[in-house]
C-alpha cells in the first residue's frame, strides 16, 4: 500500500488551504504530519478520505486515483480515525465499531467476530454495549480506532489520535497502531512524540509543506523556530516509556 | 491495551448474538401480533356494532366464500368491508409510513426533533388539496383530491430541492431551511385561499382535512400508499448500513465508502414521495411520525436494521388505535387524528426535550 500526493492544493470556499503538497507514505510506514494551528493538517488529511476535493494534484493510493475510485473501493483501502466525534442517535460502541464494515457484503457471524477483535485490540471488549455518547473522549477515540481497525485497510489516516488521551493512553495507542505495520499518516501535535515513533515526518506551515524526512533531519532548531515561533532547547529531560509488562 | 476498562463499573456485558437475535424477533412478532389485534377491534367498534367474531367471519368469508356460517346482516358486512376494513388497513399504511420517514428523516438530518413535514412537503399537498376543495375538482381539470394533493406535495419537493442544492449536493442545514421557508410560503397560500372562499362549510371541510382524517379510505384508495410503502421500505432495509453511518455523520459516512450525495438525494426523494403519498390519503396526521422513531429506539437502539421494521409496526399499531379513539371518543363526530395524536405525542416530546442528548443535538444544528 502506498499513498502519494503530488502537487496537491486544496480551497475552502475559494480561499486556498493547502498548496502543492508532495507527501509520500510507503508500505507499512508511519509517517507523521505536524505543523502549527491551522496550518492545512487536517484539511490536507480530509482531501486524502475524499471529505474534501483537491482543487489541483493527483492523491494516489495503490497507483490508483482516490477521487475517481467508487466510493466502496476507497473506503476498503483508507480508513480514518478524525478528530471529532460528532453527536449520534444513541448507538452502541458495538454499532459504532461495526460501522467499519460498511464498505464490504455483510456476513453477520464473521463480521461479528472481527469487531469483537477490533474492540480487543482497543482494549474496550467489555464496553461493547454501552452507549457511545456516554463514553470518555479517551474511550471514544480508542473506539473510532477500532472501528477503523474493523475496516480492515492497508492505510490508516490519524487526525491527532491523542488529544484527548492521557499519556498512558497516547502511548498505547501509538504503539498499537505502529504493531499494526500499515501504512499510517498521522497529524501529531507533540513533537517529541512524533520524533519518537514516526518513520518519517512532513512539516507544515500555512498550507505548504515545508520538510519532510526522517524527524531527526527535519525537527532542527531553526525550522521549528521558523515554523512555530518558538526557541527549540535540546536538553536532558523526563521521558515517558510505556511498561512492557503492566500489572 | 488490555487491562484498561476495568475503571468503568457500569460497562455492559455483551449479550450473546443469538440471544439478541431472538428477542428482536419476539418483539417482531408481537408488534405483528398487535397489528392484527387493533386492526380486529378496528373494524368491529363503531356505530354499528359488530361482534369481534362476527368481525371475522365477515373478512374470512370475502377471503375464502363460504368458509365460516353467515351469522351477520347484509348492513353489517357492507360496512365492515366497504369501509371499516380498507380504513383499517389504510391506519396501517399511514401509520406506517409517516412514522418511518421520520426516522430516515431524523437521521438524514441529524436532528432528532425532525419529522415528516419538516421537509415543506405536507405543506404542498395541503395547499393541492384545499384548492381543490375550494375552487372545486372542475378548476384544476378534473383532479380529485388526493391527486391534488400529491401534485402539489411532488411541486414542494422540486421547489425545496431547487432551493437546497448548490452545485448537486445537499446539506442538511440547507434542507431544513428550505422546507420550513418553503412550509411558510404554502401555508400562506392555502390561508389567503381559504380566506377568499366564500362557503363556511368548505373552509371547515378543509380544516378537518388539514389535521388528518382517514374517513376517505375505500379500497381503490389503498395500492398506490401499499406500493410506495412496501418499496420504500424494503429499499431502506437494504440500506440499513449507509443510513447508520450517515446517522453517525456526514465525513464518517464517507469515509466508510457511502456516495454521501447521491445517498442524501435518494432518501429526500424517496421520503418525499411517502409523505406526498400517505398525506395525499389522509391529511397531514401530525406527531406520528415525530414519536414512533424514538420509541422504537427505546425499544431496540439505533441500528437501523432494527430501528426501521419496528417503526413501521409500531407505527401501524399506534395509527390504528388512535383512529379508533378518534372515532369513538366524540361518537358520532369524529375527531381529526392529529387531535388524537397531539394529546399523546406532545407529552412525550416534552419528556423527550428534557433528554440530555437532545439538548446536545439542537445546540449543534
Amino acid at each position: 500500500m502506498r499513498l502519494d500526493l503530488r502537487g496537491v492544493s486544496v480551497a475552502l470556499d475559494g480561499t486556498p488551504i493547502v498548496r502543492e503538497a508532495d507527501l509520500l507514505v510507503d508500505d507499512g510506514e508511519f509517517v507523521g504530519l505536524v505543523g502549527p494551528n491551522g496550518c492545512g493538517k487536517s484539511t490536507l488529511l480530509r482531501s486524502i478520505y475524499r471529505a474534501l476535493r483537491p482543487s489541483a494534484g493527483l492523491i494516489t493510493v495503490d497507483g490508483d486515483d482516490v477521487h475517481r475510485l467508487p466510493a466502496r473501493e476507497a473506503a476498503r483501502r483508507t480508513a480514518v480515525v478524525a478528530q471529532e466525534t460528532p453527536p449520534d442517535l444513541d448507538f452502541t460502541v458495538a454499532e459504532i465499531v461495526a460501522m467499519g464494515r460498511t464498505p464490504y457484503k455483510s456476513d453477520p457471524r464473521a463480521d461479528e467476530q472481527l469487531c469483537a477483535r477490533a474492540l480487543d485490540r482497543v482494549g474496550l471488549t467489555g464496553a461493547a454495549g454501552r452507549i457511545f455518547a456516554t463514553l470518555s473522549g479517551g474511550e471514544k477515540q480508542r473506539v473510532l480506532l477500532a472501528r477503523a481497525l474493523a475496516q480492515q485497510t492497508r492505510l490508516l489516516l490519524l487526525d491527532e489520535p491523542t488529544s484527548h488521551l492521557d499519556i498512558r493512553h497516547q502511548l498505547e495507542l501509538l504503539h498499537l497502531v505502529r504493531e499494526l505495520g500499515v501504512a499510517t499518516l498521522a497529524v501529531l501535535h507533540d513533537l517529541n512524540q512524533a520524533a519518537a515513533f514516526c518513520d518519517r515526518l512532513y512539516v507544515m506551515n500555512a498550507g505548504r509543506i515545508v520538510a519532510g524526512g526522517p524527524p531527526e533531519q527535519v525537527l532542527t532548531p531553526e525550522l521549528i523556530s521558523e515554523v512555530y515561533g518558538v526557541r527549540a532547547v535540546r536538553r536532558t529531560q523526563l521521558v515517558f516509556e510505556r511498561l512492557k509488562d503492566e500489572r | 491495551m488490555t487491562s484498561t476498562t476495568r475503571q468503568s463499573p457500569a460497562q455492559t456485558v455483551l449479550v450473546p448474538r443469538s440471544r439478541r437475535v431472538s428477542r428482536f424477533l419476539l418483539l417482531v412478532a408481537a408488534l405483528i401480533a398487535a397489528v392484527v389485534a387493533s386492526t380486529w377491534l378496528a373494524v368491529s367498534i363503531g356505530a354499528v356494532p359488530v361482534a369481534l367474531p362476527q368481525a371475522w367471519g365477515i373478512v374470512a368469508d370475502r377471503v375464502i366464500p363460504g368458509v365460516v356460517p353467515q351469522t351477520w346482516t347484509p348492513v353489517q358486512e357492507q360496512i365492515v368491508w366497504e369501509f371499516r376494513l380498507p380504513r383499517a388497513l389504510l391506519a396501517l399504511l399511514v401509520g406506517a409510513g409517516l412514522s418511518v420517514v421520520g426516522a430516515v428523516l431524523q437521521a438524514l438530518v441529524r436532528n432528532p426533533l425532525a419529522d415528516p413535514f419538516l421537509l415543506g412537503v405536507s405543506s404542498g399537498a395541503s395547499f393541492g388539496a384545499v384548492l381543490v376543495l375550494i375552487l372545486g375538482a372542475s378548476a384544476l381539470g378534473g383532479l380529485s383530491l388526493s391527486a391534488a394533493a400529491f401534485a402539489g406535495s411532488l411541486l414542494a419537493l422540486v421547489l425545496v430541492y431547487m432551493m437546497a442544492q448548490r452545485s448537486g449536493r445537499l446539506t442538511p442545514s440547507r434542507l431544513v431551511l428550505s422546507g420550513v421557508a418553503l412550509a411558510y410560503l404554502f401555508q400562506a397560500a392555502y390561508s389567503f385561499v381559504l380566506q377568499l372562499a366564500q362557503s363556511g362549510r368548505a373552509a371547515q371541510q378543509v380544516l378537518f382535512w388539514l389535521m388528518g382524517s382517514l374517513g376517505g379510505a375505500r379500497w381503490h384508495v389503498l395500492p398506490l400508499p401499499a406500493v410506495v410503502l412496501a418499496a420504500g421500505v424494503a429499499y431502506l432495509l437494504l440500506q440499513h448500513r449507509p443510513l447508520n453511518a450517515l446517522a453517525a455523520g456526514e465525513e464518517t459516512a464517507v469515509s466508510l465508502g457511502v456516495n454521501v450525495n447521491r445517498f442524501r438525494l435518494s432518501l429526500f426523494v424517496l421520503t418525499s414521495l411517502l409523505v406526498g403519498v400517505m398525506v395525499a390519503t389522509s391529511g397531514a396526521i401530525a406527531f406520528v411520525g415525530l414519536i414512533v422513531p424514538h420509541a422504537a429506539r427505546l425499544l431496540v437502539g439505533a441500528d437501523h436494521r432494527r430501528v426501521l421494521p419496528v417503526t413501521a409496526l409500531l407505527g401501524a399499531v399506534f395509527l390504528q388505535l388512535v383512529d379508533i379513539a378518534a372515532r369513538t371518543v366524540n361518537a358520532p363526530q369524529e375527531l381529526a387524528l392529529s387531535i388524537v395524536t397531539a394529546l399523546f405525542g406532545v407529552p412525550f416530546f416534552l419528556w423527550l426535550l428534557r433528554r440530555r442528548s437532545v439538548d446536545r443535538a439542537v445546540s449543534v444544528q
